[in-house]
């Protein structure tokens, strides 16, 4: 029980903190919180399937593929959902548009692939003393965390997406190309939503409900570890995963989600800005 | 008298309404018949239509080639409603109000047919379907709506059957997702497990989307469940309960819904062997006996549809019943010489085992449930082939 607690818990809740960056990534970029981020995860998986099992393309090929294909949506979420609304930030509209182009995802995957799920392919084909469905979404995690860090911290374009995520409109006064850079947050966080995917794909299998639930599930990390906090997502993602599959073994049936949200709300309450979140601040 | 507009509108509305019984047998009753054919051909869903209408095809083809109905030529309607409700109740109006069909065949699924049944009955269509929400059926209500296959109650009842009679246990574990389908069916099993008496070790209903049942399969074991009975059409669900079962080296086996023979399960198997000992809702008239043979009906059926049809990719149940849709509504027309809806419908109350090809309808007009439940078996999941199944063990 401990074993599949840990084994699984921690998979699904890696792939629930890749979503929750994904998130994190496009809300910094634009104040937007764009809701294609587990649609994007789930074409993750359907695209390394389509790729690897029905074209045929090598692994080392597919992979690549599927993080372009997600990065282009990335970009597609960019211009369709968010750049037409981005004006009217105050007023949500990109609640609205976002939803509607991730509808638009699941319907349009719907009729061109399947309603069914569909297998994923064997990645690796070696355990290591524990199946690699297991360990390679952990893998994707640990890669996103050490990319990340290296971006923001070690390159101009990193420092150039952490000030527009600090102050958009002094970022541009400073002369930088805003928009381009918001386009291209939205396709880094494209790329790790696919991964998310690819990697949890043998776990969740190419499945077009699988969006939905990594919309969902994918968002409670965001809000326990504090909008726009990466490594709160993170430790969030990890932990919701571990819950949910405790949950699993303790109460199972339809009371897991009841016991992982009656958790999410009770943790809301005591923190509001989120385990990881700083309390609020306002400039006097 | 004052005339007001909303007064003109009513009585021209009236006169409309009014003089259409008077015109429409005239050119009804000699022109070709129409059958409309609300069919979910494309999107989510659609596989069942387009078997379905592999039979519908075949039947007009047939009936016309040796002449037609009395010398009238069958013509089909067909609206594609992509599983939609609004569309099927859009495309069941045109169909009653434009068209002028004689009779409907659809919907083929049950959210469409909740919506499309009050419409058809207002207007009195004779109208088959083959969708098992058992609601839908009321000839009280519904007068004029007929079905060609199993009520979700009549698909209950084999399974339990085939639990305590066949396979001798009386421990279940019922299972079922977390849809409005799964949860009803759940809910209708155990009650109907419990009434006669077997012990309801264990029930749950599971997210389709849990990547890992291994908590689930573990407390059904612990609870000493001896059959697990399974109502979804998840079949990412039903691989995963497969394989988990094997993993635990558990040999129960696995009864229910006809999604658990799905060509879908064997793609998400980690191993074909995982599929042996899973059994599901089948039919008499479509499954090969002990020696690999179809009921007879059928094999000629099967004789007549080769090189035109293929069976392959889709369930043989599905275009028999496609086929026995349009036969149907051809053989109440050539009974009683008239398409008028009064006598296709008072043809169909009083059929009694009607030969069809997928089952011998019975209708009555106090019980429009035509399939006959003893003709509901059980299938072994893993032995498609052409679109037929071989016969669970336990059957003679």
């Amino acid at each position: 029980m401990l074993s599949s607690i840990l084994s699984t818990g921690f998979a699904i809740g890696a792939i629930y903190a890749l979503i929750a960056v994904t998130y994190n990534v496009m809300f910094s970029a634009s104040r937007v919180m764009s809701f294609t981020a587990g649609q994007v995860g789930m074409l993750g998986g359907v695209f390394g399937a389509w790729f690897i099992l029905r074209l045929h393309l090598p692994i080392v090929v597919g992979f690549p593929l599927t993080l372009l294909a997600c990065a282009g949506i990335g970009v597609l979420t960019e211009i369709v959902a968010v750049r037409p609304v981005i004006a009217g930030l105050e007023k949500h509209l990109y609640v609205l548009s976002t939803l509607a182009l991730a509808l638009m995802m699941q319907q349009f995957t719907a009729i061109e692939w399947s309603t069914e799920p569909q297998p994923f392919p064997r990645i690796v084909g070696r355990g290591f003393g524990l199946d690699e469905k297991f360990w390679l979404p952990l893998l994707a995690c640990a890669a996103v965390i050490l990319g990340l860090e290296l971006l923001y911290r070690r390159t101009l374009v990193g420092r150039a997406f952490l000030a527009i995520a600090e102050d958009n409109y002094a970022a541009s006064a400073l002369g930088l190309p805003v928009r381009d850079l918001r386009m291209a947050s939205f396709a880094l966080a494209g790329a790790i939503a696919g991964l998310a995917g690819f990697a949890g794909g043998e776990l969740l299998l190419a499945s077009i409900a699988n969006g939905p639930m990594l919309n969902f599930y994918g968002f409670v990390p965001v809000a326990l570890g504090g909008l726009g906090n990466n490594r709160g997502a993170i430790a969030g993602g990890l932990l919701l995963g571990l819950f949910q599959q405790a949950a699993n073994f303790l109460v199972g049936g339809v009371l897991v989600s009841v016991a992982v949200f009656s958790a999410f709300i009770v943790v809301l309450m005591a923190a509001p800005q989120g385990l990881f979140g700083a309390p609020p601040t306002r400039r006097v | 008298m004052l005339i007001t507009r909303r007064g003109a509108m009513l009585a021209s509305a009236a006169t409309l309404v009014g003089a259409a019984p008077l015109a429409r047998p005239a050119l009804a009753q000699s022109g070709p018949i129409l059958i409309g054919w609300l069919a979910a051909l494309t999107g989510p869903s659609s596989a069942p239509a387009i078997g379905f209408d592999r039979g519908v095809k075949f039947a007009v083809e047939e009936i016309n080639t040796a002449g037609g109905v009395k010398g009238r030529r069958i013509e089909i309607v067909t609206r594609d409603t992509q599983g939609d409700p609004t569309k099927a109740v859009n495309a069941a109006q045109d169909m009653i109000s434009r068209q002028k069909v004689n009779a409907i065949w659809g919907p083929t699924n049950s959210g469409e047919a909740l919506a499309t049944t009050a419409v058809m009955a207002r207007a009195k269509m004779p109208n088959i379907h083959p969708c098992v929400v058992d609601s839908l059926i009321d000839p009280a209500k519904y007068p004029n709506a007929f079905r060609v296959a199993p009520s979700n109650g009549q698909w209950d009842a084999a399974v339990r059957n085939y639990c305590e009679n066949v396979l001798k246990v009386k421990d279940v574990a019922v299972v079922g997702d977390t849809t409005g389908y799964g949860a009803s069916a759940v809910a209708a099993s155990v009650a109907a497990f419990r009434k006669e008496g077997a012990n309801v070790a264990y029930q749950t209903q599971i997210d389709a989307t849990q990547p890992d049942v291994t908590p689930d399969m573990l407390r059904m074991r612990n609870a000493g469940a001896k059959v697990i009975v399974v109502w979804s059409v998840s079949t990412g669900m039903e691989a995963r309960l497969m394989n988990v079962r094997a993993a635990l080296g558990w040999d129960v086996p696995i009864v229910g819904h006809p999604a658990l023979g799905s060509g879908d399960v064997r793609q998400l198997l980690e191993n074909e062997r995982n599929w042996e000992k899973v059994y599901m809702i089948g039919y008499a008239s479509c499954s090969y006996d002990a020696n690999g043979k179809l009921p007879p009906r059928t094999a000629a059926f099967v004789a007549r549809l080769a090189g035109k049809v293929a069976l392959d990719d889709t369930s043989l149940w599905w275009v028999a019943s496609g086929y026995d849709a349009v036969k149907l509504v051809a053989e109440a027309v050539d009974a009683t010489g008239s398409s008028a809806s009064d006598a296709i419908i008072g043809y169909w109350n009083s059929l009694r085992a009607y030969p069809g090809i997928f089952g011998a309808y019975t209708w009555t007009p106090e019980q429009h449930n035509g399939f006959p439940t003893s003709e509901v078996v059980m299938s072994q999941a893993n032995s498609q082939k052409d679109g037929a199944f071989k016969l669970a063990p336990g059957y003679a």
